[in-house]
């Protein structure tokens, strides 16, 4: 009897506890971020938008469902970033659910004016999480998330592939904290912008032809500390990722040795950057060893391949290019922007931590004006499918 | 006898893995990468050391008095009356811990996964599981934690492996950067940590071979400190020592960084899973000692109709010791060490030592 007591005890108290979680989340209570973008307003004060999933235009495949858009974009201002999501909730009828959100962009404004004051949110709150992709938007970035995809379902989604393509210089929300909190380091990341993408074919007879605007990575934001400095364009941007050492992808355009006025273009393979921070006791300065291997890939001209004179020569090419890309960032990076964006203070405090004490408070002013040596090896190692060129002998 | 439980060798190791890991894994990273930057994981060789130390007096200190647990012998050294005003303290300690553990238990629950739920409701359901195992006796929660540590530590392993491709090893340079006072104030709050294995000194009388108590102790203090060394180097690697040093649970964001092929990812229910599982354990081993301390204490035959009033006391104060969370983590990295170091895990074992060796009480040490 006892022990039938303490059963039905056991289920009345189980029943009350178990029926449900406290803070439980369920799917169709959620309004989903996919994309945030936070602005600066010309009154100092924080416009937050968001991109939130429309659920019923996932679900299925549907062509019927092609045309009904994907996202939900909305905006508001307010002191702070939660208290503009506060006035957001006002007229969204879902929780607000950030812990699935691909990207974080920054506008332009916000960025150049202290760049801290915007995303502390994004680092504290639990939902948010480290590995969304952190950009800065040419402009304002309500404009981006207003964006729609072609291949996509979302503009978020969209962008989030670009940068998990790493074609150019793109970070996650985690790789910009840490730069943004290491001393001999300047934050960078991705630059989106709206351009025309292309044109979409309209249904035969019945509409025009549309161009389309979209999203695009098309450099990188560059910042000294906390404040946006400038942006380094496609070509710099190259020269910033073999500074870097970042994994790279992506073709290098020579002008032909043979032929002058005509290009050869090589796929980059694998590339490797050893950075060196040299000190004597008066001067700082860096050797950067920069290695490269691609195959060639595409050729205007006739050059002789199998000719080991004219690979040497395709080689010494191929290393000129890197070189002059990598000057080309660095000139900026120095002249322009007197900021150390390589993470070349982080490599000099590694080696000489005694030293980087006494200079670590004016590293970006050093930064500028030290001098940097570079030794460029570049590989050609495979050819495509084709040994011989294609065209007939003279 | 109190307690009828005896318990193997490696039963033993298991308990006491689980009575320090879990909760250090979580929360040691953040307070040493603050003191000693990236030169944490040396502060944790160096608590390992010094628990290694700690778990050498504590055990030749209680192999003296064979079957006496730290509450019995402690009055058969220092006379009756001091005798058990010092045990009061002991008891008083590990209500102190165990609370403080309930908290830190409830904090990073609500914190990380369910902000709206009342932190006493998540510590009332823990701190029952708890009572109901400690009534069970010893036994009972080491064979339950014969089945969760081999899970946690396969946990944390295969974590480990899953976020190598975040890791970053030149974040450990340079070593010694500003030298060695860093690291040894960082290594304060690990050696108290870890330091927890002087409850060898409650354990050794139920064990089945009590001789093997020097080397369980060793061996749980060797797997604790490779674990908190080996979470402690990523944690640099991944986020760098400053990122670490500003993150409240280190250990949560470097599993949140886990992404693999644009598929695993989000794995932080393993990481409550070690947590839940984990600080059961822990919470139910200083439980049980301040249960059967305190029936020790009072002469009782049985310490189980304490379990329950114990729990009260735990769960009211583990509530009003700390406003928040802030307070929390302010109070343990500044002066949980110092304190239960200087106190209960080093100053009242050598004290006793001391005595028991000048008055000759005791046998001598196994």
């Amino acid at each position: 009897m006892k022990k039938v007591l303490a059963f039905l005890a056991l289920l009345v108290i189980g029943a009350g506890i178990m029926s449900g979680c406290w803070s439980r989340k369920e799917l169709n209570e959620l309004a989903i971020v996919l994309g945030v973008g936070v602005d600066r307003t010309p009154d100092d004060q924080v416009q937050l938008t968001l991109q939130l999933a429309r659920p019923s235009a996932f679900v299925g495949g549907g062509e019927a469902r092609g045309r009904e858009p994907a996202t939900w974009v909305v905006s508001e201002t307010g002191k702070t970033v939660l208290d503009a999501q506060r006035k957001l909730a006002l007229r969204i009828s879902r929780n607000i659910y950030w812990s699935h959100c691909v990207i974080a962009v920054v506008g332009e404004d916000a960025a150049r004016s202290g760049i801290r004051r915007y995303i502390s949110f994004f680092a504290q709150a639990p939902q948010p999480r480290e590995t969304m992709w952190f950009l800065v938007a040419r402009g304002k970035a309500g404009d981006i998330l207003e964006s729609r995809s072609i291949l996509e379902k979302t503009s978020a989604q969209d962008i989030g592939f670009l940068a998990r393509a790493r074609t150019g210089y793109s970070v996650n929300f985690k790789d910009f904290l840490v730069m943004l909190a290491t001393k001999g380091s300047n934050p960078i990341a991705a630059r989106v912008e709206i351009i025309g993408r292309g044109v979409v074919p309209g249904a035969p007879a019945m509409e025009k032809s549309v161009e389309e605007e979209g999203p695009a990575l098309t450099g990188t934001a560059v910042f000294r500390g906390e404040t946006l400095a400038g942006w380094l364009d496609e070509s710099e941007t190259r020269g910033l990722l073999w500074l870097r050492g970042e994994v790279l992808k992506g073709i290098i355009s020579i002008p032909s040795p043979a032929e002058p006025g005509k290009e050869m273009s090589i796929d980059i393979i694998r590339g490797r950057t050893i950075v060196k921070p040299r000190y004597d006791g008066e001067s700082v300065w860096f050797d950067v060893e920069i290695i490269v291997e691609g195959d060639l890939l595409e050729q205007q001209s006739k050059d002789e391949l199998p000719e080991r004179e004219a690979l040497e020569a395709i080689e010494r090419a191929m290393a000129g290019e890197v070189e002059k890309k990598a000057r080309l960032a660095l000139e900026k990076a120095q002249a322009e922007f007197g900021a150390d964006l390589f993470d070349f203070g982080v490599a000099f405090h590694r080696k000489y931590p005694k030293k980087w004490k006494e200079i670590k408070d004016r590293w970006n002013e050093l930064f500028a004006g030290a001098e940097v040596r570079f030794s460029v090896e570049a590989h050609l190692r495979r050819s495509g499918l084709i040994a011989k060129r294609l065209t007939p002998r003279e | 006898m109190l307690e009828g439980g005896r318990i193997g060798a490696r039963q033993a190791v298991f308990l006491m893995v689980s009575m320090v890991l879990p909760t250090a894994f979580l929360f040691v990273a953040s307070v040493t990468s603050h003191l000693a930057r990236q030169d944490g994981w040396i502060s944790i060789l160096l608590a390992t050391l010094a628990a290694l130390l700690i778990a050498r007096l504590a055990v030749s200190l209680s192999l003296r008095f064979p079957g006496k647990t730290l509450f019995q012998f402690t009055e058969e050294i220092l006379g009756r009356w001091p005798g058990k005003a010092v045990t009061l303290l002991y008891i008083w300690w590990y209500i102190h811990m165990n609370a403080e553990i309930v908290r830190q238990f409830g904090s990073f629950v609500v914190s990380a996964f369910m902000p709206e739920t009342p932190i006493i409701f998540i510590e009332l359901l823990i701190t029952a599981i708890a009572a109901y195992a400690v009534r069970n006796g010893l036994e009972v929660f080491t064979r339950v934690n014969e089945i969760v540590l081999p899970l946690i530590l396969g946990s944390v392993v295969i974590i480990i492996f899953l976020v190598t491709p975040e890791m970053n090893m030149k974040n450990l340079l340079p070593v010694f950067e500003y030298g060695a006072v860093p690291v040894i104030k960082g290594a304060v709050m690990p050696a108290a940590w870890m330091g927890e294995i002087v409850t060898m000194a409650v354990l050794i009388p139920y064990l089945s071979r009590a001789e093997e108590a020097h080397r369980i102790a060793a061996a749980a203090t060797l797997i604790t400190g490779f674990f908190l060394a080996v979470t402690q180097v990523i944690d640099i690697a991944i986020f760098g020592p400053e990122i670490t040093a500003g993150w409240l649970f280190p250990a949560l964001n470097e599993i949140r960084m886990i992404h693999l092929a644009n598929y695993l990812e989000r794995l932080e229910a393993i990481q409550m899973g070690i947590w839940v599982a984990g600080g059961l354990v822990k919470i139910c081993v200083f439980y049980w000692a301040a249960a059967l301390g305190s029936a020790q204490w009072l002469e009782l035959k049985d310490y189980k109709p304490l379990v329950l009033p114990l729990g009260a006391i735990l769960l009211a104060m583990s509530i009003t010791l700390h406003d928040s969370i802030l307070d929390l983590f302010d109070f343990l990295g500044r002066y949980w060490g110092p304190y239960a170091l200087t106190i209960f895990i080093a100053g009242i074992p050598l004290l006793l030592l001391a005595v028991a060796a000048a008055r000759g009480r005791g046998g001598s040490p196994g």
